[in-house]
Order: C-alpha cells, then structure tokens, then sequence
C-alpha cells in the first residue's frame, strides 16, 4: 500500500469514527411501558416503591454535562422531579436531550444522608441554582430518592 | 538444527515488538488523551464547551412586566417566547420547566437553555456545543460504544501486554532490562503497589 492510499484510508477510518452518531436514543434493555406510573405518585410515598421496578415518563430538565451519569425527569407535580442515576460509564446521557421526554424503566433506591453529606447535597443544589445557601441553617439528615434505571428511551 | 537454520527468537521478537507497536500508535494516543481528559474532567469538562451569557432584567421590561401579572393565560407560553426575544434566540422552543417558585426555564431545540430567575433579575443562556474529537475520544475510552468495541480493545489490552513482555527481550548486553537497566522495570512495578499498599 503507498503513501497516499493509507493516508486515505486513516481519513476515512477517522471520518467514520467522529461521524458515527454518538447519541444514543436506547440504552439498557427496553423500557416497559406496562409499569408506567406518575413521577408525583411515586414520591408521594417513596417508600412504598424502594426496591421495586417502576417506569417513569417526564421531560428531561437536567443531565450530567460532565460524564452523562445522571439526568432528571420533571414529574406531572409543580417543582419536582426525579433523578435517573447510572455507575459511570453505564449510560451515558446526552446533554442535548434536555427538553426531550424520556422513559425510564428501574429500581426505586433510597440513599440516606448523613447530616455532613445533606449539608453538601443542599450546598451543590444550591450552587447549581445560583441560590444563596446558609449551611448553619441545615440541621437534619435526609434522604433521596433515585432510579436506578435498566432501559431508558429518549423520545424526540 | 544448523546454526543457520535455528529460529532466530530475539529478531522475530523486536520485528512483532516493532510492527505491533506501530499498530497501537493511534490507540493509544486516543487512550493516553482521553484518559488525561477523563482524570481532570471535575476541573475541565472535555465533552462539552458550555457558553454562559447573563442578561440582567430591565425594570420597566415585558418580562418584569408579565411576571406582576402570572394569572394571564397562557402565561408559561408568552414568558418563554419573551426569553427567546430577549436572548435573540432562533431555535424553536422544545419544552419548559418551574424548577422552583423563581427559577424557570426554557429548553431549545438546538441543545440551549434560557433560565429566567426571578429573584436575581435576570435571564442566563447557555448553549452547550460538544468537543467533537474529544467527546469521541471518551465515548471509546469509556467503551460506550460497547459490541464490536469491546472485542477490539481487549486486543488491544492483549498487544499492549505483549509489547510490555516483549520489551523485556529486546534488547541485549549492558542495557538489558535483566541487568543495571532492571532498576527501572522494578521502579515501574513498585510505584502501582506503593499506591495499592498506601492509600
């Protein structure tokens, strides 16, 4: 092979790699729209769910911008909403997929927070909404509540 | 066996050291760049280049204005299209969002969003644009990709430990690795225990 023929053939390698659509729209196994439930009647009684498989529906109103770990689904309920959470790598979702609506499909986790760990959770959210934060004024644990998703589908 | 007609395992050995080497150039320096990028992804974000402008509210502005007046109809569609006329935005509107009694905001079709708070008076728009060669470097190193990947970086993983253990025969006499040249493989192999053993 000359010169110019491998040449050509590494432009076309690197073109067919940074073309390649790196958004995904499907991750995991596929979702199951038979357990959809509303996001409000799922934290209404969280406890209810912990542990169970459930498939939520919502706007898509944050994402991770670093790794694409995480993202937030908009429950039907005014000012409220649910975390997809994935280990690194897992999944990864797309920052451009804010605004779109998203299936998800996993399990209800419950992660309780020390008083330290609430203190910084509400200190990152704070920051993140430009808010001003008083730590001194957080004196109790709490806990959250995420899914911890199997399949997720990004509708248009 | 004539002496000529032995095996010579030492030249075949720098020949596939030499050639294999050649071959994982290019991933390893998508290895080597997107590893740097994904250890320091807390201080610079690789994938993505986020654009922030703020736009503080005018006083006697349509925004101000509309916000004494939340029971009108339609009020979440007129506050969004004044976000976009104030931000001089041309993509369409893809959805909108009360994050909080003071915070909403609007996602446009082309990745941006404009976050209306109300509290601080102003508007801030973001628009995130991928790194597209890093990004891409990333997706690979993080395997997203999974199927066909996964079986070409275990070669890959598989020729990187040959050209670890072929590079031990490569080389004869004073620099051999067997010999004073030995101080740097062990050097190599105590910095990662050090790390498992110390920390």
């Amino acid at each position: 092979m000359n010169k110019s023929k491998m040449m050509a053939l590494a432009a076309v390698l690197s073109t067919s790699l940074l073309c390649q659509p790196l958004v995904a729209k499907d991750f995991g196994t596929p979702v199951n729209t038979d357990q959809l439930m509303a996001i409000s009647t799922v934290l209404a009684s969280p406890q209810q769910y912990v542990g169970q498989q459930v498939t939520v529906a919502g706007t898509i109103v944050g994402v991770c911008e670093k790794r694409g770990c995480w993202m937030e689904l908009a429950s039907d309920a005014k000012f409220e909403k649910l975390r997809i959470k994935v280990k690194d790598g897992d999944m990864v979702f797309p920052v451009s997929a804010k605004g779109s609506k998203a299936y998800a499909t996993g399990t209800l986790a419950e992660i309780e927070l020390s008083l330290e760990q609430t203190q910084k959770y509400l200190e990152k959210l704070a920051k993140r909404r430009q808010e001003q934060f008083d730590v001194s004024k957080v004196t109790e644990s709490m806990r959250i509540y995420q899914l911890v998703p199997t399949g997720v589908s990004i509708a248009d | 066996m004539t002496k000529r007609n032995r095996i010579n395992w030492f030249r075949i050995n720098r020949g596939l050291h030499r050639d294999i080497g050649y071959f994982c150039i290019g991933m390893t320096i998508v290895f080597a760049i997107s590893g740097i990028a994904l250890n320091h992804i807390h201080d610079w974000n690789s994938n993505y280049k986020i654009d922030k402008h703020i736009y503080p509210l005018k006083v006697d502005g349509e925004i101000v204005r509309l916000l004494s007046h939340p029971a009108v109809t339609d009020f979440d569609h007129q506050l969004s299209q004044l976000m976009l006329q104030t931000t001089k935005s041309v993509s369409p509107l893809k959805a909108t969002y009360w994050e909080n009694e003071w915070q909403f905001k609007a996602f446009l079709n082309d990745g941006s969003t404009i976050t209306l708070m109300t509290d601080a008076r102003q508007l801030v728009y973001e628009h995130v644009s991928p790194r597209v060669v890093l990004k891409a470097f990333n997706f690979l190193h993080l395997n997203e990709g999974r199927n066909a990947w996964v079986y070409f970086s275990d070669l890959y993983a598989s020729l990187l430990l040959f050209l670890a253990i072929s590079a031990l025969f490569m080389v004869k006499g004073r620099h051999s690795p067997w010999r004073r040249k030995s101080l740097y493989v062990v050097a190599g192999i105590l910095v990662p225990l050090f790390f498992i053993l110390m920390i």
